[in-house]
């Protein structure tokens, strides 16, 4: 079992420290629970053309304790439903990283990253080599290693998957 | 070098003879709680047959439901979801305890809080069963896994000791003592580690306020918050604890990623403006906003002291016209309380509409606010759309100050009427 690499363009970068990730979508859509609906929403605040230009396999990249506040699933349901594929982060709160890992949604904890991409640059998360790659600018950093239970969380798809898988072996 | 509190409780819960923060370990949660929300328990009883084919929990006394969110129903759906949390706890044998009050508090007072147990709910505000010494951790929907299995997996925390020094000065409380440790410490600076907090002026905090400070933990970043518990914390836990574990203690020489003091003789009350739990201020900056409506109640107030600082605020005036007071007691052990002092009796001759406790006030599923309106609230948080509309505004502040802020209609303080 080895998590597959992952390779998209960011496809945006949340400027702000601390940001709560129910923001993507807007409060008053929090509670949509049809995904196409959620997605219509979704980044209407920060680029209205996001659903259109984004591409499956994209990235997108937060700065400090990425998640705060009380976050939601929906924004990141949207955000998977347009192809999003991981999030990568200076750092993240943990209230919203367990929430995400345990949808099988990969984040990437990598101190450093605000400075190694620009929006659109084409990037890779590495996880056998520990590093993000800036593929477009030919530069890469560490980032912080997954604990044990988090990557086999992903790995499997989820937190349904990697009890069943536990409980089967 | 030592072990911290965490470290000793987790070795247990592992079962090893010692654990170093950063070891991913397995440990088994002495108690499992939860409360009745969709989305959480219902689907967890679904999946523990569906998806795992375990028809009955092995240790039902390990586990604890509450119904303290949507109480009273106010839609069949409700009552719907209710029905299948009591006949789930009825099948299983696993106690349930419903309109006791706020779960967070009577966990405590029922015997969960058990000095040096590990304890997983799905929501983060346990953490204030730290107060008696218990490391109490929301771990979301990976709750499941305490459903499913005998442990859970857990990387062991760094711990962030912040010590108490000095006394705190008339008109501030324990709310204002959490909101300056974000604001001093900063919203990230416990992330992923929990915060013990300790001290010389550790006894000058309430139990209650103690209980406040530590099940807000989360907005400092960190999983939970815990304390060394004091003879006092033990008087009240050890002898309704469910279960026989000998309390333990952080060493003197325990490795700490950080020590911080904070001096309460410097705190002044303080107000958390909206959106963000992040953004403590000066109270005093932000006096005359006009507020329309103020909640006392919550996991994190609504205890006896809040409401004798209210009482002791609102004795012999009135609410301003027109403005809505909710006053809602944590538990029913409370409220009772409350009734006996004669504290009921005060706040609702001074204009205050009191209700049973619920968890319904803090997350605007009752007392909704429209566009435009704004509050002050003892809640757990204020982002957009907490209480209501999402362009309403909660202003966090301490039980005192929403007393004084309802007699003026505008953001007051309470050091003016005490």
């Amino acid at each position: 079992m080895a998590l597959k690499n992952l390779r998209g363009r960011v496809a945006f970068i949340f400027e702000e420290i601390d940001f709560d990730v129910d923001q993507i979508v807007g409060v008053k859509n929090i509670k949509i629970q049809d995904v196409a609906e959620l997605a219509k929403v979704a980044m209407q605040a920060y680029d209205p053309d996001f659903a259109k230009v984004v591409q499956p396999g994209d990235l997108l990249v937060g700065n400090h304790n990425f998640g705060y506040g009380h976050p939601h699933y929906p924004p990141m349901r949207a955000m998977r439903h347009l192809g999003i594929t991981g999030v990568v982060a200076e750092s993240f709160s943990p209230g919203y990283w367990r929430g995400e890992i345990s949808m099988g949604f990969p984040q990437v904890s990598c101190p450093g990253i605000l400075g190694l991409v620009e929006r659109w640059d084409e990037i890779e998360v590495d996880w056998a080599a520990g590093v993000v790659r800036n593929l477009t600018r030919g530069r890469e950093i560490a980032f912080e290693p997954l604990a044990r239970a988090d990557y086999e969380m992903l790995d499997a798809g989820g937190l349904l998957q990697y009890l069943k898988a536990g409980t089967a072996a | 070098m030592g072990y911290t509190i965490t470290e000793k409780i987790l070795a247990r819960a592992a079962g090893l003879p010692a654990v170093r923060a950063g070891d991913e370990v397995m440990a088994k949660p002495d108690f499992v709680i939860a409360y009745d929300f969709p989305g959480y328990t219902d689907v967890y009883f679904k999946q523990m047959k569906e998806d795992f084919g375990i028809d009955k929990v092995a240790e039902p006394d390990r586990f604890a439901i509450f119904i303290d969110h949507m109480v009273p129903t106010a839609t069949p759906a409700e009552e719907e979801l209710h029905i299948i949390t009591r006949k789930w706890c009825a099948e299983q044998g696993v106690p349930l305890f419903e309109r006791k009050g706020i779960g967070h508090q009577v966990a405590s007072e029922v015997g969960y809080a058990v000095p040096g147990a590990f304890v997983v709910h799905f929501d983060g505000h346990i953490s204030q069963l730290g107060t008696f010494g218990t490391l109490a951790m929301g771990i979301r929907r990976n709750l499941l896994e305490a459903f499913v299995r005998d442990h859970v997996s857990l990387r062991v925390p760094q711990t962030t000791r912040v010590n108490l020094t000095g006394t705190l000065k008339k008109g501030v409380m324990a709310r204002d003592v959490f909101h300056h440790i974000v604001r001093v410490l900063g919203p990230a600076s416990c992330r992923f580690q929990v915060l013990e907090v300790g001290g010389p002026a550790l006894d000058e905090i309430s139990t209650e306020g103690l209980q406040t400070i530590t099940g807000l933990a989360m907005f400092t970043g960190a999983v939970t918050a815990i304390v060394n518990p004091s003879k006092k914390r033990l008087d009240y836990a050890l002898p309704r604890a469910r279960k026989q574990i000998e309390p333990v203690y952080s060493d003197d020489d325990a490795e700490f990623a950080a020590v911080h003091e904070i001096d309460l003789c410097n705190l002044d009350p303080i107000v958390v403006i909206p959106p963000s739990p992040a953004n403590t201020r000066d109270l005093a900056d932000y006096l005359g906003i006009e507020v329309q409506a103020g909640y006392l109640g919550s996991c994190a107030s609504g205890r006896l002291e809040d409401l004798r600082a209210a009482v002791q605020v609102l004795k012999g005036r009135k609410v301003a016209p027109g403005f809505a007071l909710h006053i809602v007691p944590t538990s029913q052990q409370i409220m009772a309380d409350a009734a006996r002092e004669g504290l009921i009796a005060e706040l609702v001759e001074a204009g205050a509409f009191v209700s049973s406790p619920s968890c319904d006030y803090c997350f605007g599923r009752i007392a909704t606010m429209t566009a435009g309106q704004k509050a002050v609230s003892t809640g757990t948080l204020n982002v957009r759309g907490r209480m209501g509309s999402p362009d309403s505004e909660i202003y966090l502040v301490n039980a005192a100050a929403v007393a004084a802020s309802a007699i003026e209609g505008r953001i007051a303080d309470p050091r003016n009427y005490l």
